[in-house]
């Protein structure tokens, strides 16, 4: 089961972000975070999180009073999971040229990795 | 295929073809200056500010290439005789290229298609992308912590960035990334901002301002287009990783100096990276090192920078420019006949060359016998002063504008309508542009098409090969003005346009033998044989053409142009034409019969009996609102081949009433022929389809 877990929906990956921003979570803090952006109704929020349990997405803990979800899967392996949809391919690649950011879209070698490392070291001692 | 093959001929594909081979050069050229630049500076502002100039010229010179290579400014040309020169739809280097370019010729208008279609590609591409990245920044997002939202405001105030920004953490995006121009949102990925040190984070946060105060969403969208465009140019590609590479140090400097500290700032950029990808995604390819470079910059700003940028130009340019080398002669040049209009007659001029050629269609008779009795150069110079100022409008003055609108005539002719084998003016075309100028419209088809005599209502037919039908609405006869309709044919598809119709078709509109396009056109002596003889190609409508406007008819006149006119040949046509008595005329139809007599001698005659019956009954089955049956397209193809061996008949369609006919044996259409005919219009006017098959002759029972 816990390999076949369905791929979020668009509202369910809201609430997955939310619980992944800032952990483990009630009900009412993640329709608080869910607010702050948009208009939500708490039982709108409650529901789906019910349902995302059902479906293995979130975990509930149900020791204390009120439950606390947390995420079944780290970010990484829903966005894995994402990226592995024919659409999201090839959609995601031609956008990459049309983001502005700190880093490229381009993927950096682990040689280049340790160059950088290098980098850093020695200026570090050059300036000590 | 063959809308694309016609459209290829539009001056507008041929425009294109020839911008985009141009633009190869000036790619060159632009990215040869910008190299130069780049070489020059090292400052990031400044060459950024470059890359960005160098990607607007190369849009700004496409376009003025593209404007400057469409006919209509090529045209331009003075003419005083010239009333309204039409909108010409002859392709405009039709043989107007040297013999070397003429394949080129050819070949660059095809380019305009494969254009379109990679510009189609790669913007669905983009459009794509867009939709994907502007979904980015609803899907999968949360509000990152409000001190965050603070510090934005607060680093916003330092840059002075005038927008509200956003900041919220996205489980998408893989690096901090900004998104949208007008309400700009910093996405970054879920973590981060707790994972990193508050300094390291300023950093990288100063860094997105940075982009949004630069307004390098929207520039990367524009830019974005244009590579989009001119996506098969190498430089354009270039220019625009210049531009990328850049934008990047830009804000790399300005973060470096908000931040104080480029050490700080290299980390985060290290960190930021390392923390980059999990595991499962290893990175595949190297990439050159792009991020070592911007660190290297940043902590030692002074050190050689890599010599790969100049390189790059170079390479482009040497690359580019030897492939515009290559495509370079065959430039549209201008045959030398078109030069040779006043100025360097003196020196090359032969006198032959100027009663036979320069002058050949305009020279009367009497003046060419006097032109070539004269002995000495003085005589004929001055002969050839008083020929001109004979014909000058205002005679006296220095100008003569039939002079000059003839010599611009001849250059017309020559760079619109040489063939593999004649210059233009010697051409059919060419012929008749000079003696009449630019006709009131031209239709062009060439690639050959349906071919809708104008004044007939059936006779449509089906032309593979290219032709053109002139009309002039107000054409000079000896004995008044009148309109005239004339057909080019290109048979063979090698440029070499033929006019269909001796005057034998002028002649029936007009007392015989007073045309005067016919004595100026005897003056050519080598060229008469060619125009007298016709093309048969389009002889199917020729009868029937003439047939409209001549309301009362004698009984000679409706047996030529209506009972035999879809079989009688172009010489019986001819001959019968010149007859003069009714005695002659009698004799002439017996024996145009009796040629055709299965048995000759015979008293019964099986073919004419065939004949009228097909008449009688394409009347009586296909006759249309406007025409009798015989005139209708399935009545001429009736009396044609006869009765079809097979009739599929669709009177409602879809999408709208046809039929087709199937022969066995369909004359010279060849065997097993199916005819379509549809009516588009449903008023039982049917029309053959357009396409194959293709006919050729009208003479064949």
């Amino acid at each position: 089961m816990t390999n076949e877990l369905p791929r979020p929906t668009n509202a369910e990956l809201e609430i997955l972000t939310v619980l992944w921003s800032i952990g483990p979570a009630t009900v009412r803090e993640v329709y608080n975070e869910i607010s702050r952006r948009r208009p939500a109704q708490y039982c709108t929020v409650l529901k789906f999180m019910q349902i995302m349990a059902e479906k293995g997405l979130v975990r509930r803990d149900e020791k204390q009073r009120a439950h606390v979800y947390a995420a079944a899967r780290r970010r990484e392996w829903t966005q894995r999971q994402l990226a592995g949809d024919l659409m999201e391919r090839a959609f995601s690649g031609s956008a990459k040229a049309l983001l502005v950011g700190a880093l490229s879209a381009r993927k950096t070698t682990k040689a280049e990795l340790a160059e950088l490392r290098k980098l850093l070291d020695g200026y570090q001692k050059g300036e000590r | 295929m063959r809308f694309l093959e016609s459209w290829v001929t539009t001056p507008l594909a041929q425009a294109l073809g020839w911008t985009l081979l141009h633009s190869l050069w000036e790619g060159a050229i632009i990215s040869a200056l910008l190299g130069a630049a780049l070489w020059a500076t090292r400052s990031a502002r400044a060459r950024y500010a470059a890359a960005c100039v160098a990607m607007l010229v190369m849009l700004g010179g496409i376009s003025l290439t593209l404007v400057r290579m469409m006919p209509e400014r090529v045209q331009g040309l003075p003419g005083v005789m010239t009333t309204a020169l039409p909108p010409w739809n002859v392709p405009r280097d039709t043989g107007a290229a040297g013999p070397s370019g003429s394949r080129l010729a050819i070949v660059v208008p095809w380019l305009a298609p494969f254009w379109i279609a990679g510009v189609w590609i790669f913007a669905l591409g983009q459009v794509a992308g867009w939709l994907w990245v502007s979904r980015l920044r609803r899907r999968g997002v949360c509000c990152a912590p409000e001190h965050w939202q603070k510090e934005i405001e607060r680093l916003s105030a330092r840059l002075r960035v005038s927008k509200a920004v956003q900041i919220l953490e996205s489980c998408l995006a893989e690096v901090p990334i900004v998104v949208g121009h007008i309400r700009p949102v910093i996405l970054m990925p879920i973590g981060l901002l707790a994972g990193l040190p508050t300094g390291q984070i300023e950093a990288i946060l100063l860094h997105e301002l940075a982009h949004i105060r630069r307004y390098d969403y929207l520039v990367n969208v524009m830019q974005r287009a244009a590579e989009c465009l001119l996506f098969y140019h190498p430089a354009v590609w270039w220019i625009s990783r210049v531009i990328r590479a850049e934008r990047e140090n830009c804000c790399d400097d300005v973060a470096v100096a908000a931040s104080g500290s480029a050490r700080e700032y290299a980390a985060a950029l290290a960190a930021l990276e390392q923390r980059r990808y999990p595991d499962w995604q290893a990175a595949v390819a190297s990439t050159g090192g792009s991020l070592v470079k911007r660190i290297r910059r940043l902590l030692y700003p002074n050190a050689a920078s890599g010599a790969s940028t100049p390189l790059f130009a170079a390479a482009i340019v040497i690359t580019t420019a030897v492939v515009s080398l290559a495509a370079w002669p065959a430039k549209p040049q201008r045959p030398p006949a078109a030069t040779q209009g006043q100025k360097s007659r003196a020196e090359t001029h032969s006198y032959d060359n100027w009663a036979n050629q320069e002058v050949a269609y305009i020279i009367t008779g009497q003046e060419r016998v006097a032109f070539k009795k004269l002995t000495t150069d003085e005589e004929r110079e001055k002969f050839i002063e008083q020929f001109w100022e004979r014909r000058n409008p205002h005679p006296g003055s220095p100008k003569n504008e039939f002079k000059e609108e003839h010599y611009r005539r001849i250059a017309y002719a020559n760079q619109h309508f040489a063939s593999k084998t004649n210059p233009g003016w010697k051409t059919d075309r060419g012929r008749i542009y000079i003696i009449y100028g630019p006709p009131d419209e031209v239709d062009a088809h060439p690639h050959g098409g349906l071919f809708d005599p104008p004044r007939s209502g059936g006779g449509v037919m089906v032309v593979s090969y290219p032709f053109e039908v002139w009309r002039y609405a107000h054409f000079q006869f000896s004995y008044g003005v009148g309109s005239v309709i004339l057909e080019f044919a290109d048979e063979s598809s090698s440029g070499d346009y033929h006019m269909t119709m001796d005057l034998g078709k002028a002649d029936s509109e007009l007392p015989p033998g007073q045309s005067r396009l016919k004595t100026a056109l005897k003056f050519t002596g080598d060229m008469e044989d060619r125009l007298s003889f016709t093309r048969e190609g389009v002889q199917l409508r020729e009868g029937s053409a003439n047939l409209a406007p001549r309301a009362e008819t004698s009984p000679y006149d409706r047996w030529l142009n209506e009972e035999v006119v879809y079989i009688i040949t172009r010489e019986e046509r001819g001959a019968f034409l010149k007859l003069t008595t009714d005695e002659e005329r009698n004799k002439f139809v017996e024996q145009f019969w009796e040629r055709r007599n299965p048995n000759p001698g015979a008293p019964e005659n099986k073919f004419k009996e065939e004949h009228y019956r097909r008449i009688a009954y394409a009347n009586e089955h296909f006759a249309s609102n406007t025409d009798p049956g015989w005139k209708t397209a399935r009545g001429h193809m009736y009396i044609l081949f006869g009765p079809p061996d097979e009739v599929d008949s669709h009177p409602d369609g879809p999408p709208y009433p046809f039929e087709e006919w199937r022969y066995k044996h369909a004359g010279e259409l060849g065997d097993n022929v199916i005819l379509k005919f549809i009516d588009p219009t449903r008023d039982g006017s049917y029309r053959i389809a357009p396409g194959p098959p293709v006919m050729k002759k009208s003479t064949s029972h």
